[in-house]
């Protein structure tokens, strides 16, 4: 009986892998076929870059892997070689991100479409690894298209649908997941075909490119007015990623069966409360709003998935109609607070019977929230009356 | 939803172990979430194994608090933080050498099984290697995953000394039968 067993699992597990997060992001990258990946190793990340010189050794992955001496010279690898035509991909967390934060607004002003997963981690000091929204969030102004997601499967997935929301739009991709609970959190993982991908995602083919052959180059002084101006332009390209995404994550779902969304709403008929947050806590948050659901109280989840640029329209949209959205930051902007809730105040302000927002920094520095604590904080929302700031909870 | 937890010492596997039963369990059609602490761990220093195993995808992404069960690598380690965890039902399989006697006696109202994983491992040729040993007990005593399963993916998974892990493993089920037929007579 057994045997019969493991043979049935075993055709499933054909192209259902056991993966870590950051392993799914490595098949990820795998499948985009990049020919390019420079990269330096920061825990928690360090495992993308393992699995990645793993493939290349193997005969799998056909990409020029640079190792150059910190996350910034890495930025600065990726940009020219992006500008050459050539597909880019790298991987980084916390500190290395913001060690290339000089280079990221480089990046998405030279309109190079780059792939670059991040573990969100603590940022130092104290030294930590633990799960923490605020290394992503503070490159918020950098240029870069953000995803954050909740699953090994949707950062797999993702990994793919940025390389053609970034290739589309010419803008940057930064898709997080979060340190421990995604990146090395091992789950069954569905390992599409190379035929598949290829059939989904095109070869990298620029409008233009670097080219010794045409002698052009990217970097010169420019006026005020041509500086102007492409500002304008990137603005525009980043007003265009919400459609793209929702395209692109709409092919995905047509050929693959699975989609995620730009902003989920998860049973949110009919409520009167609303948990949004991003990341791994909305696996949670599910779990949670389950549990109220079944205690008759009307508490659904909005997921979102894209923070950059915000999808306000969407968000508008998701949470017309409710009376109190409970905002889980794990994040922290000192004198601040809570960032998700700053921008989702920003979005809904003077929107018609907006909802009453209250924030709350939850999951600071990886603090453990489970289902239970979710369900609470909803709950205590419900009957209290929201304070400007946002409140420190666990 | 089976909520496990294993804890040992940096260096003795029980990071493995937790992958190892994950993936038998895998293996088995259930689906699983397995995660364990990492960065600050070094040699010696208690680490953590999470182990999450259900019919269903697994959504909940929090630490574990209350575990269905417990695998201790280290009977020093088995003290109040790790015993938080634990409710009155929570199985714990415990590698030590004394006797189920002896954790009767200092933890009253619990559900302990005591297995002398070092003595297996010596006598199969694996040292102080512990951890499929363990698995087997754990196994065994929780009912969950099939031995075959398990034993194939100590099999599949084992960088060397193969057939020492796969005699470890089943050597720690049989040390398992014979407490619970010790207990019944």
């Amino acid at each position: 009986m057994d045997a019969v067993a493991d043979a049935v699992a075993d055709a499933v597990a054909a192209r259902t892998l056991l993966l870590t997060g950051n392993e799914a992001v490595a098949w990820g990258a795998r499948l985009a076929r990049p020919q390019v990946c420079p990269v330096y190793p920061i825990t928690p990340q360090t495992p993308v870059l393992e699995k990645l010189t793993e493939f290349q050794a193997q005969g799998v992955l056909d990409a020029e892997i640079i190792t150059p001496e910190s996350e910034h010279s890495v930025m600065s690898a990726c940009i020219p070689a992006s500008l050459a035509g050539a597909r880019v991909f790298t991987a980084t967390a916390s500190q290395g991100l913001l060690l290339m934060h000089e280079l990221l607004h480089y990046a998405s002003g030279a309109r190079v479409p780059i792939v670059m997963a991040n573990v969100n981690r603590t940022v130092a000091s104290p030294w930590a690894f633990w799960p923490d929204h605020t290394d992503s969030l503070a490159q918020r102004d950098t240029g870069w298209v953000q995803l954050y997601v909740e699953s090994a499967q949707e950062a797999l997935d993702s990994v793919l649908q940025a390389f053609r929301v970034a290739e589309q739009a010419l803008l940057p991709v930064l898709v997080s997941l979060d340190a421990f609970y995604v990146s090395h959190a091992m789950e069954p993982v569905d390992v599409p075909s190379q035929t598949e991908v290829d059939a989904y995602l095109p070869p990298f083919a620029p409008p233009r490119r670097l080219d010794t052959a045409s002698a052009s180059s990217w970097g010169n002084v420019v006026s005020q007015d041509m500086f102007y101006r492409h500002r304008v332009a990137l603005q525009e390209a980043m007003d265009g990623v919400p459609a793209l995404l929702a395209q692109a994550d709409g092919e995905w779902q047509r050929r693959f069966g699975r989609g995620w969304g730009v902003v989920e709403r998860y049973r949110c008929e009919d409520a009167d409360a609303v948990v949004v947050t991003m990341g791994s806590m909305c696996g949670t948050a599910r779990v949670a709003v389950d549990a109220l659901r079944e205690a008759g109280e009307a508490v659904g989840l909005v997921k979102l998935r894209l923070f950059r640029p915000l999808p306000a329209a969407a968000l508008r949209a998701a949470l017309a109609g409710i009376r109190d959205v409970v905002v889980l930051d794990r994040n922290h902007s000192p004198g601040a607070g809570g960032i998700l809730h700053q921008e989702l105040r920003a979005a809904l302000y003077g929107a018609p019977e907006a909802p009453r927002v209250h924030g709350l920094l939850a999951g600071v520095g990886g603090v453990n929230v489970p289902p239970q604590r979710i369900a609470a904080f909803a709950r205590e929302c419900r009957g209290t009356t929201p304070r400007p700031e946002s409140v420190w909870v666990r | 939803m089976l909520e496990i937890v294993i804890q040992g010492r940096g260096g003795q596997g029980a990071q493995t172990a937790g992958a190892l039963l994950a993936a038998a369990f895998f293996a088995g059609g259930r689906h699983v979430q397995s995660f364990a602490s990492y960065g600050g761990a070094r040699r010696g220093t208690p680490v953590s194994s999470f182990i999450r195993v259900d019919d269903a995808p697994v959504r909940v992404r929090c630490d574990i608090e209350r575990a269905d069960a417990i695998l201790c690598f280290d009977a020093t380690l088995l003290d109040g933080p790790l015993l938080a965890t634990a409710h009155e039902h929570t199985l714990i399989v415990v590698n030590s050498g004394r006797g189920p006697e002896a954790f009767a006696q200092a933890l009253p109202g619990r559900r302990v099984i005591p297995v002398d994983a070092i003595a297996i491992s010596r006598r199969a040729g694996l040292g102080r290697i512990v951890n499929s040993a363990l698995l087997g007990a754990f196994a065994r005593a929780l009912g969950d995953p099939p031995m075959a399963t398990l034993e194939r993916t100590i099999r599949e998974r084992s960088p060397r000394l193969v057939e020492e892990n796969v005699a470890a493993c089943e050597a720690g089920c049989r040390a398992v039968d014979a407490l619970c037929v010790a207990r019944a007579a």
